[in-house]
């Protein structure tokens, strides 16, 4: 009955068989993330005998049950998924699998650098949404700063042993605060994120793909902010120095945005006194951090060195 | 590109921050529970980045700068008291500090 109607209007919206579709995905959501919690729950170390393994691979099946529905849902007429649906499936298994890692792993070093695995997935995805800055940003930023000083402080504060031997890893790492009532916890919160998304996801929700939008508002920025610019004098000293500069005038000249071009304009426009805040908040955090971290000598403490 | 939708990015979105909640509450590392809370900052990126696509409007990517942002200050300022606590008890356990709940 939905059929006809689902080769005419791609999507989830088809407004006919809408309430056959729709009760099976829910239904769907909600096995997988029973499932899921299972898997978790078996991944979480513990005493005695824990099977990873195990709990991988139902994971695993979870995932790739919940990744076949959501291809199934994808529009029939289109036939294969295209390439950005192939990389989506990929890099979100990717994510997922390292994200579960990063919580049931023993070793806060293999944590750490499974969350790296996070990262990177991640920005994959930003690079099927064609957000680059963003995702040359995510693994610089996160990956590379955020994560070294992870690293670095995983290191300092070892408690003690070596790192390959099991038994020596102390005993906070190797036993998990209340797994089943923070698997529990955290796979209701995700049912009821699910639902919520299933719900509205019956309008049809898909990209954008003409970019007409985009291209609309490209157009708008381009002539109302950029034309109507005069020249200004470092511009041209610039430019005369450096003809391959790239100028706001020439910018005008151009049809469309590259991303990196619309997020600047759009950080250093519309969000001067956000980049301002963030600023101050770095500069506090840096403040903050070497005043707490700094080592304090007593008063009363002997002084070891007098120049 | 036309045949994926908001809802499977938002569906992997909210799964890397379910996993990160799960971490922050099951984890008594102190490290690794830092580290959940940025797990949760990736799914609301991905999130954010994921509606910025689909509005065509490129402020859900300025957001995901200033998350950046908070998550730099947050990971300066925290790994900072981690290091301070670690002074104090020589453990980076998160029960060691169980006297503060008065």
């Amino acid at each position: 009955m939905g059929l006809p109607a689902a080769s005419s209007m791609p999507g989830w919206g088809e407004s006919a068989g809408l309430w056959i579709k729709r009760i099976p995905m829910t239904a769907a959501l909600y096995i997988a993330s029973v499932v899921g919690a299972v898997a978790l729950y078996m991944m979480m170390p513990r005493r005695g005998y824990t099977p990873v393994r195990f709990g991988f691979l139902l994971g695993a099946c979870s995932l790739g049950g919940l990744w076949l529905f959501l291809g199934r849902e994808l529009p029939a007429i289109t036939g294969l998924p295209d390439a950005a649906a192939g990389y989506y499936y990929l890099f979100g298994a990717i994510a997922i699998g390292a994200a579960a890692r990063v919580i049931t792993q023993t070793k806060p070093v293999y944590s750490a650098l499974w969350f790296v695995m996070v990262v990177l997935a991640v920005a994959g995805l930003f690079l099927t949404l064609e957000a680059e800055f963003m995702a040359f940003a995510m693994v610089i930023i996160y990956g590379g700063a955020i994560l070294v000083t992870y690293v670095f402080v995983i290191m300092l504060a070892a408690d003690s042993g070596d790192a390959s031997n099991d038994e020596d890893t102390p005993e906070y790492d190797r036993l998990p605060r209340e797994p089943v009532a923070a698997i529990a916890v955290g796979f209701l919160m995700l049912s009821l994120l699910l639902s919520v998304f299933a719900m509205h996801s019956e309008d049809g929700s898909t990209f954008p793909q003409n970019y007409q939008a985009q291209s609309e508002s490209d157009a708008f920025v381009i002539t109302n902010e950029l034309t109507h610019r005069p020249i200004t004098e470092l511009e041209a000293r610039i430019k005369a120095k450096n003809p391959d500069a790239v100028m706001p005038a020439d910018l005008a000249r151009k049809d469309k945005l590259d991303n990196i071009e619309k997020v600047g304009l759009d950080l250093f426009k519309s969000h001067p006194l956000g980049l301002e805040l963030a600023g101050v908040i770095l500069l506090v955090a840096i403040i903050g951090a070497v005043v707490i971290a700094k080592k304090r000598v007593e008063d009363d403490a002997p002084i070891q060195e007098e120049g | 590109m036309d045949s994926m939708m908001l809802t499977h990015y938002l569906i992997i979105g909210a799964i890397l921050f379910c996993m990160g909640l799960i971490g922050f509450i099951t984890r008594r590392n102190l490290i690794i529970m830092f580290l959940c809370t940025e797990m949760m900052f990736q799914g609301v990126s991905l999130s954010l980045v994921a509606f910025s696509r689909y509005h065509c409007n490129v402020t859900g990517q300025t957001f995901v700068i200033f998350v950046l942002t908070i998550a730099a200050a947050e990971a300066a300022l925290a790994l900072g008291l981690v290091v301070l606590l670690f002074r104090r008890k020589r453990t980076l356990d998160a029960n060691a500090w169980s006297s503060l709940k008065g």
